[in-house]
């Protein structure tokens, strides 16, 4: 993102997306005042307004993807998974990584389903860093990122091939299961009027 | 009276009938079932109209005690023959559609205007594998063919419209039942034990049909009308595809049944039935306490037969001869797997020298154990030593386990020896590849006897290791790797023949189980040693020595598969889980 103009918001972006909005209406009461103040001309105060509406919107729809991305992973609806993702992008989750798209869906068609990675992302929750978050989304509001605090659920597959571990693979069971906590590394890029992650990371603990 | 069949389930070739061959199989159920036991009049002259959540409003006209009008979402209506059976205010309804393949049984609560709603149906699994290979974008799998003659079904919850507002109390899936034994004698004189160790999958024992020799499994329902009655089904995949549900009263001890679809002769049964059970027992069950098995998620099926890898004789030659692993090739087996709990290995006797002297003409193999993890062995009055890799654990005091592969030659075997230095007492249990049905199943043969080495006691000379079933009913969980939940199973040791496994899903429920041949020897108070062998599921031959004071065991597996043949080793951790008193029932001294 070098050389984008953006606007950062450090809010909690994960659970409470309602507020984001509510923030931005807050802003534009203060903007009111301003201009009745006449600090700027009526017309800029009126743009600006504009920018942070539709900047409050954008964060909404970029919520909106990265909820749909955490709820995927967590229902193990991984065909879906991959569509969230740009053309070019790419992912690394604790170490497992893969690039563009069609790289993606087979990592998760393959290294998720048949529970061949070593290390599985189950599911995230938003944790008590989450008033830490932030997005940035540039001015033209065609790329952005985020820094998004979790607790992620780590999941261990089984590595094993008896018949006892096939088993248990079918039903999702998993050698080891445990929390940690960290951040997603995110950026997206809105193409065709959508918002897709560009890049997606969690450092490896 | 018991009957036994000169193949089990898993060994029978199911004819892979047509949709037409099961239609024309199915035309004679439009009359209704037939039963032994008189069937209820109760809802004779009566009008139900049955809403579903998510599923079909039936309206149903029970024109007198065997025929009924049926309208299927306000559509024409249909006449069909049916069956019922009172229990209570519970009323067990069965029918089919005449003319299609499908019916439903009803579940329907007087007193309380509840109802669940099973349809079942043939001729379904083809498209259910096609819509699943789309969906994980792979080829459908018919390596078993289309399994037509496998029922299906679905469940809906709901209730009788009688006018009001509607009830919000539905029956629900429930966990109340797991862990439960019950032998039942039907009306039919039909014997049967059924143990309910998972949420969704049951195990059951053919004392009539199938002579009482081997547990089989089948994926099962179960759901909670109230405290005492319960609702029970299962459909016998992988076999002959029968359906079947029963209405369970914990009260009397009484079922109320119906039995559809077409047995290993492709014959038609269509019945229902009442029958009187007895409780063998109430095993533990590992759910955290509040979880009530209500939002249990989907019933899989576990398909042994479909996924099983069927190799060829040559396959099997070259992986034998030229893929032949032991213990890592003297690197030692690792801790993966089945292993995780392996014991410390026995390295002390190295250096010395041991013969195993098996009865009645059983192999005479002498050994020398090189160090901790290669030996020399040879038969008898041979003069040719072979090198093998061995590991070598201590079950129980004194008493040793290990195991090595004999000759490079197809069919290759292995030896696994038990061998006791308080008493000079020796098992050889010796696992060799193929089986009648598949060249990657393998085969086991036990051979009682002594041993002879420096410094070991002289053996008796009558006493023996030998057979025993005071296994039998015993339930063991297994844990085989470290980890929450790690890779954990429980054994249920049905039968003195047989066994099965139960795969515990995340929350701690029973889930998928399957079942095979086992074989019990008793090494000491309190020490046996068990084989299985996964027939028509991977082939692999399993032998543990278990503890039941250490509640640990020391065992190997023996596989062949496209990897090649390995011989590798078992150590797990056990808690007791409980007992079912099922010796009488299965013509055992009590």
């Amino acid at each position: 993102m070098s050389g984008m103009r953006a606007r950062s918001t450090r809010r909690e972006f994960f659970a409470k997306g309602g507020a984001i909005l509510g923030a931005g209406v807050a802003s534009a009461v203060g903007v009111s005042s301003a201009v009745a103040a006449g600090t700027r001309s009526g017309e800029e105060e009126l743009m600006r307004l504009r920018r942070e509406l539709d900047h409050a919107k954008e964060r909404e729809a970029i919520r909106g993807v990265h909820l749909a991305f955490a709820a995927q992973i967590e229902s193990r609806s991984y065909d879906a998974l991959a569509e969230l993702f740009d053309e070019g992008a790419m992912v690394n989750l604790s170490g497992v990584s893969a690039t563009g798209k069609a790289g993606i869906r087979r990592l998760f068609a393959e290294q998720y389903r048949e529970q061949t990675a070593a290390v599985l992302h189950c599911a995230y929750r938003p944790n008590a860093r989450q008033s830490e978050d932030a997005v940035t989304i540039a001015d033209d509001c065609t790329q952005a990122t985020a820094i998004l605090h979790v607790d992620v659920q780590l999941g261990v597959p089984l590595q094993d091939d008896c018949t006892a571990a096939q088993m248990a693979r079918l039903q999702g069971q998993l050698a080891d299961c445990r929390w940690e906590s960290g951040r997603l590394e995110a950026r997206y890029v809105k193409s065709a009027g959508e918002w897709k992650i560009a890049s997606l990371i969690y450092p490896a603990g | 009276m018991r009957k036994y069949q000169r193949l089990q389930m898993h060994r029978i070739p199911y004819t892979d009938l047509t949709e037409a061959q099961m239609s024309e199989a199915l035309r004679p159920t439009a009359s209704g079932p037939v039963s032994r036991s008189a069937l209820s009049n109760v809802l004779a002259g009566r009008q139900l109209r049955i809403v579903t959540d998510g599923g079909p409003v039936l309206e149903y006209r029970f024109r007198n005690a065997r025929e009924l009008e049926l309208a299927e979402n306000g559509g024409r209506p249909i006449r069909a023959g049916y069956g019922a059976l009172e229990d209570r205010s519970l009323v067990l309804v069965s029918h089919m559609i005449p003319g299609t393949q499908r019916g439903y049984k009803l579940i329907v609560d007087q007193h309380t205007g509840l109802a669940t709603v099973f349809e079942v149906y043939f001729s379904g699994y083809a498209p259910q594998e096609i819509a699943a290979a789309r969906e994980a974008g792979r080829e459908p799998q018919f390596r078993n063919g289309r399994r037509n003659r496998e029922a299906q079904r679905r469940i809906w919850f709901g209730y009788v419209d009688r006018g009001g507002p509607a009830p919000t109390a539905r029956h629900t899936y429930t966990n109340r039942l797991e862990g439960k034994g019950i032998y039942w004698k039907q009306d039919d004189d039909i014997e049967i034990l059924e143990f309910y160790l998972s949420i969704i999958y049951s195990n059951f024992i053919e004392l009539t049909r199938f002579g009482g020799e081997l547990t089989v499994c089948a994926p099962s329902d179960y759901i909670m009308v109230n405290d005492h009655q319960f609702i029970y089904s299962r459909i016998e995949c992988e076999f002959s595809g029968i359906f079947t549900l029963q209405v369970i009263d914990l009260f009397d001890m009484t079922e109320r049944g119906v039995r559809l679809g077409l047995n290993e002769k492709d014959e038609l049964e269509y019945s229902m039935y009442t029958g009187r059970g007895e409780i063998t027992g109430q095993i533990a069950t590992f759910e955290v306490f509040g979880n009530n098995g209500e939002t249990r998620g989907p019933r899989r099926v576990y398909r042994p037969l479909e996924t099983f890898e069927v190799m060829t004789d040559e396959q099997v030659r070259d992986a034998v001869l030229n893929k032949a692993h032991a213990f890592g090739d003297g690197k030692g087996s690792g801790a993966q797997g089945m292993g995780g709990y392996k014991s410390e290995l026995v390295t002390h006797f190295a250096g010395r020298k041991l013969t195993v002297r098996m009865d009645d003409g059983g192999p005479v193999i002498e050994y020398e154990f090189v160090d901790a993890r290669k030996l020399r062995w040879r038969y008898e009055g041979d003069s040719h030593w072979r090198e093998a890799w061995y590991e070598m654990y201590e079950p129980d005091d004194r008493l040793y386990f290990f195991a090595h592969l004999l000759d490079a030659e197809f069919p290759r075997s292995c030896a696994m020896v038990a061998f006791d230095m308080k008493n000079g007492l020796a098992t050889l249990v010796k696992g060799t590849t193929g089986s009648p049905f598949r060249n990657n199943e393998t085969t086991v043969k036990y051979y009682f006897g002594v041993l002879e080495m420096e410094g070991a006691p002289t053996p008796p000379t009558y006493l023996r290791h030998g057979w025993t079933d005071e296994m039998v009913g015993e339930c063991v969980t297994w844990n085989y790797q470290p980890g929450n939940p790690g890779l954990t199973s429980m054994h249920f040791y049905a039968t003195p023949s047989a066994y099965s496994w139960i795969i515990f899903q995340p929350d701690g429920s029973g889930g998928m189980q399957w079942s095979s041949p086992g074989w019990y020897a008793k090494l000491r108070d309190g020490v046996y040693l068990m084989s299985w062998i996964e027939e028509a599921c991977n082939g692999t031959l399993g032998v543990i020595c278990f503890n039941q004071r250490t509640m640990h065991d020391a065992g190997f597996g023996y596989h062949v598969g496209s990897r090649g043949l390995s011989l590798s080793v078992i150590g797990a951790r056990a808690r007791h889980a409980g007992r079912f008193e099922i010796r009488k029932y299965l013509g055992l001294k009590v």
